[in-house]
């Protein structure tokens, strides 16, 4: 660590010289952060302003884009009735999947909130999924819901004299299998979260509740539930942006029984639907305007949720 | 304030910068020097090691030109290849679904082999698949490596254990067999592979029944027709009434266990049943297909290979391509995909189908399902019709929706597509 110092002089001259002082020391961090910089913008600054000038384009992937202007919008919003299939699956699938998730994650977190080796482990089981091989779990998932007799969930059907269920070619079950396979996967890692919160809650506020005769219930309602409101808010935006962008579950779980969506569509959500319409239809300016458009909805859903719970906290 | 218009700036300048992405430049003549082939072929590993015996035999030819090949997986090959075609890199040769080379093509990412000698091995394909692989205004993007067939595989035993003495030959002896061999303990007497659920082999019942998607000349969808609902009906009964699986099975192990009698599926299958499942040798044999009220027919999918645009050698490329027609390179490719992976290939030469690693049942099979085959559609925008065609199909069986509301439906996608 080098001291830099100045005779005393002008205040003028005084003032440069902070600022040549100032410089000396931001340069090298300057420099070191060149290389994040250089990669932050080359894969995806770069890549997000490309994206959004193809919305605007009928790139095809190959040959040089062409401007179609809002063309690809209009498009999305009038005409294309699997875009609307792929918005309302996603809307029910996110829906369901954070609401689960979260108050799975939070009974997890009052569950196994302590610090005895117990607790620990039960925490680390349910955190698992959390740091397992989307691919490799995904795939445990389909062999699960095969429709074949083989399958776990069949197997154990059969135990009880039911018939098999072909599980991922039946419309109805599609999107209840996604949010199992969302809450199971998700609530892990909202648990630990919620933990940390929980942990932060002095006990004092418990204390004087249990002073003034209030119940387990009205603890929880009146001191845990509003002292966790800025981690809810967290877990639940969180989970709303992992719940939109859905991709391995619709792609490997349900490839197996259809093209991508799974049987009629049931199980289309709007990134598969991206994917579809980039690489397997070419239509990579159409694809960047739906990526566009999934991003302004979680945009604007992540606003109202956190205008609402600030109005929340404010009654 | 200077920062925000700084950012304003670069992010324009950056805009701007993105506009410039592309190109339109395509190598006609082969570079100077020796030519190095990246070939990938969307398929197993067994057969990429397969490909590059023959591509070493190639090379002891033709020495200045070395082939080396990489197998890529039927699950991102598709997309794979497009960023290859995207990113003017990558592979100068590719194989991938028989629709892959009109698709990749007409976006300008594969060589139009018509500017090459493939006069030959036009006059040794089918006719029915050379004119799958052709574009509509007659450019041949790929012409066809393999090809693959639907077979009626059964269990003779389970069948005549239900009094069925042979192979059903028609609808009507197919579903009268179901329904004995259902009677009789079997589980599941029927199941489908090959684009289960999904318009392939509904598209077999819709060639039994005479129907078709196109006209001749692609200027018409002709899928709404009364045979295409008699052939939807037929196929949709399959699931409703006799209890055809939706999903995907395993057929040697359903065929081996008793759980299956009879599947309909891929003439790939057939190599593998001996190999993974020995207590299933000599109790399996094949038929072609039932016949509808219109006959024979069925669909013959398969792969092409071709030469991205890209490549710096293209001459080079498209003689491999080609040089995979002659006798010497499917003897190795038969020989070398059954040994090492226990797989039939089926050249798209018909008449070496004798040469190949087959049962002589299985061979007269595939010999008499050749003679009534029909390729993909090559008219405009099946590619995108195919799946939505698909979700229409699948809401007869699931929905109970009327056939021809569904044929009517997909029609309408089909004819938008079409122009």
């Amino acid at each position: 660590m080098t001291a830099v110092i100045t005779k005393p002089a002008t205040p003028a001259r005084n003032h440069r010289a902070r600022q040549v002082a100032r410089w000396r020391r931001a340069v090298p961090g300057y420099f070191m952060l060149l290389p994040f910089v250089a990669l932050f913008c080359g894969f995806l600054v770069w890549p997000l302003l490309n994206s959004l000038y193809f919305a605007f384009t009928d790139f095809n992937g190959v040959k040089p884009p062409g401007w179609v202007g809002g063309e690809n919008f209009a498009r999305l919003w009038t005409e294309d009735t699997r875009f609307r299939k792929a918005l309302l699956n996603s809307l029910i699938y996110v829906a369901c999947a954070v609401t689960l998730s979260t108050a799975a994650s939070l009974a997890l977190a009052l569950a196994f909130r302590g610090t005895s080796w117990q607790d620990r482990i039960m925490r680390t089981i349910f955190f698992l999924p959390s740091v397992t091989s989307t691919i490799a779990v995904m795939l445990i998932w389909r062999w699960i819901f095969s429709g074949e007799r083989f399958g776990l969930a069949n197997t154990v059907l059969s135990w009880f004299g039911a018939e098999p269920v072909s599980w991922l070619s039946t419309p109805r079950w599609t999107i209840p299998l996604l949010v199992l396979m969302a809450v199971w996967g998700g609530c892990g890692y909202g648990m630990v979260i919620f933990v940390s919160g929980l942990n932060a809650i002095p006990e004092e506020f418990y204390e004087a509740a249990r002073l003034d005769g209030a119940t387990l219930w009205q603890q929880f309602r009146y001191i845990t539930l509003p002292q966790l409101g800025p981690v809810t808010t967290y877990v639940v935006i969180t989970g709303l942006i992992g719940a939109f962008q859905v991709f391995e579950a619709v792609y490997i779980v349900f490839r197996a029984v259809s093209s991508v969506g799974g049987v009629q569509d049931s199980a289309l959500m709007l990134v598969p639907y991206l994917y579809d319409m980039g690489f397997t239809r070419f239509q990579l300016g159409y694809a960047s305007a739906i990526a566009w458009t999934l991003f302004l909805i979680i945009f604007v859903i992540s606003m109202i949720q956190l205008r609402f719970t600030r109005a929340v906290r404010e009654l | 304030m200077h920062r925000r218009m700084f950012a304003t700036a670069a992010a324009v300048v950056l805009l701007a910068a993105g506009c410039t992405t592309g190109g339109t430049d395509t190598p006609q003549q082969d570079a100077a020097g020796p030519a190095e082939l990246l070939f990938w072929n969307t398929g197993s590993d067994e057969q990429a090691a397969s490909l590059q015996v023959a591509a070493d035999r190639y090379k002891e030819t033709h020495p200045d030109v070395t082939v080396k090949v990489q197998a890529i997986s039927w699950d991102d090959g598709h997309a794979k290849v497009l960023t290859a075609a995207t990113s003017k890199s990558g592979p100068d040769i590719i194989s991938g679904g028989l629709s892959w080379g009109i698709e990749f093509g007409e976006l300008g990412g594969m060589i139009d082999l018509n500017a090459y000698d493939i006069a030959q091995a036009k006059q040794q394909t089918r006719p029915e698949l050379w004119n799958s692989i052709t574009s509509t205004d007659g450019a041949v993007y790929g012409i066809p490596m393999d090809m693959v067939l639907y077979v009626f595989y059964y269990r003779p035993d389970l069948l005549e254990a239900a009094g069925v003495t042979k192979a059903p030959a028609t609808w009507e002896e197919l579903f009268a067999a179901v329904e004995k061999v259902k009677a009789s303990g079997v589980v599941t007497p029927l199941v489908e592979e090959w684009g289960t659920f999904e318009w392939l082999p509904w598209f077999n019942y819709l060639k039994q029944a005479g129907g078709a998607l196109y006209s001749d000349d692609c200027s018409q969808v002709t899928i709404s027709s009364d045979q295409a609902v008699l052939a939807t009906t037929t196929w949709a009964d399959q699931y409703r009434k006799y209890g055809v699986p939706k999903a995907t099975v395993d057929v040697g192990n359903g065929l081996a266990k008793g759980e299956y009698a009879m599947a309909i599926g891929a003439s790939y299958l057939a190599g593998g049943f001996d190999a993974a499942h020995p207590e299933l040798k000599g109790k399996w044999q094949t038929a072609p297909l039932p016949v509808g009220p219109a006959g024979a027919g069925s669909f013959v999918g398969g792969k092409i290979v071709g030469a991205m645009a890209h490549t710096r050698f293209p001459q080079a490329a498209a003689d491999f391509v080609t040089w995979l027609y002659t006798d010497e390179a499917v003897e190795i490719l038969q020989r070398e995909v059954f040994t090492r992976g226990g797989e039939l290939y089926i050249s798209p030469r018909p008449e070496l189908l004798d040469k190949a690693n087959a049962s002589d049942n299985l061979r007269q099979t595939l010999k008499a399902t050749l003679n009534t085959v029909t390729g993909p559609p090559n008219c405009k925008g099946w590619e995108t019709s195919g799946s939505e065609v698909s979700k229409r199909l699948q809401a007869v069986v699931n929905d109970g929706k009327d056939p021809k509301a569904a044929l009517d439906e997909a029609a309408t996608i089909m004819q938008d597509n079409l122009r």
